[in-house]
């Protein structure tokens, strides 16, 4: 298929312009400062013919099941433990184990309810999961508002080209909300507009008409949730789609030092009075060493051969792991499990000296701190640069919605590298985002 | 077989008054295979709502909330115990592996390490003779002072200056028992005398599936006169009270904790 790219191109500057003034930002901490800034948005569109989607699409779904069977049984029964199908020591000693969790069943069973798989597509065209997000991952207000924009400024475009809505986000949030909703309304609570993905938290309340709240907005009154409006009035929450962490979220039972939590919320969730979405403790999944055991959780949870395939990956905990860690390091990518965004990943190639026997010697004395991963080589993908389409390493987030059933929104989001061979395509570390078109035909 | 009457009594005092003051408390002796606890009394004032639970490590928690405005808060529980040390508390196995890794809190240093590599190595030995072992040797290296150390200090850190309270004493045991990857807890619970709250370490005997409990502070096996709070990985999981408010300046907090046997 070739694209209309003249007419993309003319418009690049003036949807940036439009996104600006949307305010489509995000913000970074950097040395203790808070700054805000513009997310670059690319006008060509990354494709996704039908079929090739429709195979992501089972293999997300499958994927998503298998992971939230998973959270399921760690909180209770463990079997996949007891089974020797994963090692415990990567659940119990990993950051994402919440210990208030094991044993609380959350509504409707659903731990996983938004999750942002991360994929890239290889050379050869197949396609590998990269990372689980499952906590808070955030990103589709960005090509939802992008796609808006689009349309507008030149509509010619989606009127030759079949392209799946993508506007439709915002319904299914709200049904994965209302899903596990326990009566009363479905609120969404940002830790305020100093947070990394306040835009989003907005966006979402505006285009799911949920309420944006603050924690001091909520109160637990004799086992129940409410929201207190600006007029002082008080109307009873079923769900909270919290845009806060675990360790925020309630300073009665976790971090006694947040100002941003609701005293006693995870109380009432215990006992099924509130839904939170998504479900504290679900960060177990995401855990990058437990990444290593998803395919096995698919077959094992499912009796299934997983779908979508990890990139090849080794944990150095085992022997054999790192013994083929040890003799192939110089062509591995080395990351740190307890880092996110970008940060604690090594290309064990770019190591020389000193620097790479000291870096050896904290992976042997740690071993359970790291994963290593064959580096894949990315497709390349176009992005507009000074007049002319340039090649540039790009990733897809895709999500993931679950309600009774899991749901893949069809659409994504596509954050690519502004700089030459960087494989590095995070947000907080400078790249910019594209359009994902999902073709319907 | 001994019975024991027992109140604990907790008042937070505030400098200046605070109001919206949510709380978590975890002071509330339950009955288990070791321990029959009857004619329970608890007051705790002010509250406009409160409600019970039981946490994760089945310890019963009673949370709440006191709107208006106050400058004191106080709670105050009594009821009498009756405890057969003969007996050990069932545990349950499908929650053991998590008492097996270290914690924040129990955490081991370079100074636990070194500590731990002057033992010999674990064989022929139980969990249970082994931790005896460990902790008959940190009786000798480590000594009671109080005011050295605080709720939030380290094993590390206390093993490090050598000396600390009951805390100290359970917690660096725990992490020694953990680099063995022995399944063991932190124990809270109130002993003979008046004071403030002790606390103990169970280790897991897989044996018998039961947890046995003994006193570091001490070095002695738990008999008959020790009554168990709320047992968890650490001294966190125990915390007695977790509570936010608006307000307050400074605030002091009382603890006076009485058991004497009961006729």
């Amino acid at each position: 298929m070739t694209l209309a790219e003249d007419e993309l191109y003319k418009h690049s500057d003036s949807v940036n312009e439009q996104l600006a003034r949307y305010g489509v930002k995000f913000g970074i901490y950097k040395n203790g400062v808070f700054h805000e800034q513009l997310f670059p948005f690319d006008v060509i569109p990354r494709v996704i013919e039908h079929d090739e989607f429709a195979y992501l699409e089972r293999g997300l779904k499958q994927r998503v099941k298998a992971l939230n069977e998973f959270i399921t049984d760690i909180y209770s029964d463990k079997k996949i433990i007891k089974d020797g199908v994963i090692a415990e020591e990567f659940v119990y000693s990993g950051s994402g184990w919440l210990i208030q969790c094991d044993g609380v069943k959350p509504p409707k069973g659903i731990y996983a309810h938004i999750s942002g798989i991360d994929l890239v597509q290889g050379k050869d065209g197949s396609w590998y999961v990269l990372e689980d997000n499952l906590r808070i991952p955030s990103g589709a207000s960005y090509p939802m508002t992008a796609r808006y924009i689009c349309r507008n400024s030149f509509p010619a475009v989606f009127e030759r080209y079949h392209i799946e809505n993508n506007r439709n986000y915002a319904e299914l949030l709200s049904n994965t909300m209302e899903y596990v909703n326990t009566g009363g309304r479905s609120v969404i609570l940002t830790p305020g507009r100093y947070n990394a993905a306040y835009f989003e938290h907005s966006y979402f309340a505006e285009q799911t008409e949920a309420p944006l709240v603050a924690g001091n907005d909520l109160i637990v009154e004799n086992e129940h949730l409410f929201f207190i409006d600006y007029s002082g009035k008080k109307e009873r929450v079923g769900t909270v789609y919290r845009r806060i962490s675990d360790e925020y979220l309630d300073p009665v039972n976790f971090n006694r030092e947040s100002l941003i939590g609701v005293p006693h919320i995870f109380d009432i969730y215990k006992k099924g009075n509130v839904a939170l979405v998504n479900a504290p403790g679900n960060g177990v999944a995401d855990d990058k060493g437990i990444y290593y055991f998803v395919p096995a959780m698919v077959k094992y949870y499912l009796g299934e051969e997983p779908i979508l395939q990890n990139a090849p990956t080794y944990l150095p905990f085992y022997e054999k792991d790192m013994k083929y860690v040890l003799e192939n390091f110089d062509r591995l990518v080395i990351k740190d499990v307890a880092e996110a965004g970008g940060y604690g990943v090594v290309f064990a190639s770019k190591l020389t000296g000193e620097k790479k026997s000291e870096f050896i010697a904290m992976l042997k004395a740690e071993p359970r701190r790291f994963i290593a991963q064959e580096v894949i080589d990315f497709l390349d993908i176009d992005i507009y640069e000074d007049g002319k389409p340039v090649p540039r390493k790009a990733d897809l987030r895709a999500f993931v919605l679950m309600a009774e059933e899991p749901i893949v929104w069809k659409s994504g989001l596509t954050r690519f590298s502004r700089r030459v061979d960087s494989f590095i395509v995070n947000s907080s570390q400078g790249g910019g985002f594209k359009d994902t078109w999902v073709m319907a035909e | 077989m001994s019975r024991l009457h027992y109140s604990y009594h907790m008042q937070l005092s505030f400098e200046s008054p605070v109001k919206e003051h949510y709380f978590k408390l975890r002071c509330f002796p339950s009955s288990d295979e070791r321990q029959k606890i009857s004619g329970e009394h608890i007051k705790i004032f002010p509250a406009h709502f409160s409600n019970s639970e039981r946490d994760s490590f089945g310890n019963m928690c009673i949370y709440g909330t006191a709107l208006q405005t106050h400058s004191r808060f106080s709670v105050d529980v009594s009821g009498t115990a009756e405890i057969n040390a003969l007996f050990n508390v069932k545990a349950d196995t499908n929650r053991i592996p998590v008492f097996k890794y270290e914690t924040k809190l129990t955490t081991a240093g370079a100074n636990i390490r070194a500590f731990h590599r002057t033992f010999p190595p674990l064989s022929y030995m139980t969990f249970y003779e082994r931790a005896v072992f460990m902790m008959e040797r940190l009786f000798e290296e480590f000594y009671y002072m109080p005011g050295k150390t605080g709720v939030f200090t380290t094993a590390e850190e206390a093993f490090s200056l050598g000396c600390g309270v009951c805390q100290d004493y359970a917690q660096i045991l725990l992490t020694l028992c953990r680099i063995d990857r022995i399944p063991c807890r932190y124990v809270t619970g109130m002993i003979p005398g008046e004071g403030a709250t002790h606390a103990w370490t169970e280790i897991y005997s897989p044996e018998s599936s039961e947890w046995i409990a003994i006193d570091p502070t001490h070095n002695r096996k738990c008999d008959g006169t020790y009554i168990k709070i709320s047992s968890g990985r650490d001294s966190q999981d125990c915390a007695i009270n977790q509570g936010v408010f608006t307000g307050g300046g400074r605030q002091s907090q009382e603890i006076k904790v009485i058991v004497a046997e009961a006729f």
